[in-house]
């Protein structure tokens, strides 16, 4: 607790009133919408024994078609970026979103292993679902700067494909070499070689896995598209997957909807955690959602895209870190790494933490 | 109608270890299994939501011989019990054209 106060009186000695009551703007601005609506109308139902139920195949089906969404309109708006600019505009926020991907698994790490006194198993579970990103934090975060008439930058999505690989794989390599030594007395040379097949086999996962092969695989055929189709032929499609159309927006409610009843089922988990957990999962988003706007602005992104970087560095990850993790570190609790990201940190993002990146991001001077 | 007497070995557990043990038991002297998604709950954790995030349950069935469960069985027990969410049993089986579960 003493912690939490002491992490979080920095962030307020900045906040003047005038600050403080634009944020709370945001703050409401975000939270009386559909999307986080039904996020919280997800919770409640799950905690009052409620009948919603949403079928397995229409939540996988949405999953698939928002992954689909965000990487062919990504590829679309690079294209217009790339016919215009060049790779002038992309390369600074491409290697900015890099870095911020290597270093977030490694603050997760030294914040969790030195300060909380947690196991190194558990520290670098939690750090890899910290290190990668959530792909509907930020389909939430663009809806939210395309409300505020304030549209992030148009490659976003490519960098949100960058963002998802590379700190599970730091994290899970730091964990596997750190804890080695712990195992080598009692593993027989076979099983180290079990062990470590399955580090690779995590990362080969990871790396081709849904998330990365549909918005990747749609970015670049979004591309391809804009740039060899006539823009009559091209428009039903951009139609479909648009995120400002209807489409888009209908199937993220329904999507928040399943989302908020699984969170409402892990915050009973809440408990077996503990405080310093809960504190790590609201803090450390604001630290790297600070960052990310920071490193954002520096590399030239508008305030919409600046604020979409500091979500999608804050969120973590909860669909493609937890089986690399289980594969990779068995000996890390599972409970803790995806309570922390699905039922503190997510929530967290969605109704509080987008309108504080938001303001973040103006503080530092975006526009 | 001959049947053979066999043993059926069922291991119940978390989803991302199932095909890894699917695979070794095939090199251990199984002929073949069946994989199937289930809904439970266990000593570790709830598992009643059948969601993407991880928290699914499947259910590995094997029938083979006596030598080749004790295989399986010994080999799942020394791997995997530690650290993840499994349950293993042994039943017997009587089955039809049973020569086919033998290698």
């Amino acid at each position: 607790m003493t912690l939490s106060i002491v992490a979080a009186l920095p962030l307020w000695a900045v906040v003047t009133g005038e600050q403080l009551s634009r944020m709370l703007e945001s703050l409401e601005r975000n939270l009386l919408t559909p999307i986080p609506l039904c996020f919280v109308l997800g919770i409640v139902c799950t905690r009052i024994h409620g009948g919603i139920k949403i079928p397995k195949e229409l939540y996988l089906s949405i999953a698939i078609f928002l992954l689909m969404s965000i990487g062919f309109v990504g590829g679309h708006e690079l294209a217009h970026e790339y016919q215009m600019h060049g790779v002038s505009t992309i390369w600074k926020p491409a290697l900015a979103t890099l870095f911020l991907g290597c270093l977030t698994p490694l603050t997760s790490f030294v914040v969790l292993r030195y300060i909380g006194g947690m196991s190194i198993a558990d520290s670098a579970g939690i750090a890899a679902h910290y290190g990668s990103t959530s792909a509907v934090t930020y389909a939430v975060a663009n809806s939210f700067v395309e409300q505020t008439n304030h549209p992030a930058n148009s490659f976003l999505p490519t960098l949100v494909t960058i963002l998802e690989c590379p700190g599970i794989a730091i994290a899970l390599v730091l964990g596997a070499g750190l804890s080695s030594r712990e195992r080598a007395a009692k593993a027989t040379p076979e099983r180290r070689h079990v062990r470590e097949s399955k580090l690779y086999e995590a990362l080969y996962e990871v790396i081709t896995g849904q998330s990365i092969m549909l918005m990747a695989g749609l970015l670049v055929i979004g591309f391809i598209s804009t740039m060899f189709m006539d823009d009559q032929a091209f428009q039903p499609f951009y139609e479909f997957f648009q995120s400002k159309g209807m489409l888009f927006r209908g199937a993220l409610c329904i999507f928040l909807l399943e989302m908020g009843l699984v969170a409402g089922e892990r915050l009973g988990d809440l408990v077996k955690v503990g405080p310093f957990l809960v504190a790590f999962g609201i803090l450390m988003p604001l630290v790297h959602g600070f960052l990310g706007a920071y490193f954002g602005h520096a590399a030239g992104l508008n305030l919409g895209g600046c604020t979409v970087l500091a979500a999608i560095v804050a969120s973590a990850s909860y669909i493609a870190a937890p089986p690399a993790v289980r594969l990779t570190l068995p000996e890390a609790n599972p409970t803790y790494s995806i309570t922390a990201a699905l039922a503190i940190t997510f929530p967290f993002n969605i109704a509080l933490g987008i309108p504080i990146y938001y303001e973040m991001a103006k503080w530092l001077g975006a526009t | 109608m001959h049947l053979y007497p066999l043993k059926l070995v069922t291991i119940v557990g978390e989803t991302v270890i199932m095909e890894d043990i699917a695979d070794e038991g095939l090199k251990l002297g199984a002929t073949g299994y069946t994989l199937s998604e289930v809904i439970g709950e266990g000593s570790r954790s709830a598992r009643t939501v059948a969601s993407t995030i991880g928290a699914k349950t499947m259910k590995l069935e094997f029938v083979v011989p006596m030598h080749v469960a004790e295989a399986i069985l010994t080999h799942v027990s020394h791997e995997y019990f530690e650290h993840y969410a499994c349950i293993a049993w042994l039943a017997d089986v009587q089955v039809v054209r049973g020569q086919q579960y033998i290698k």
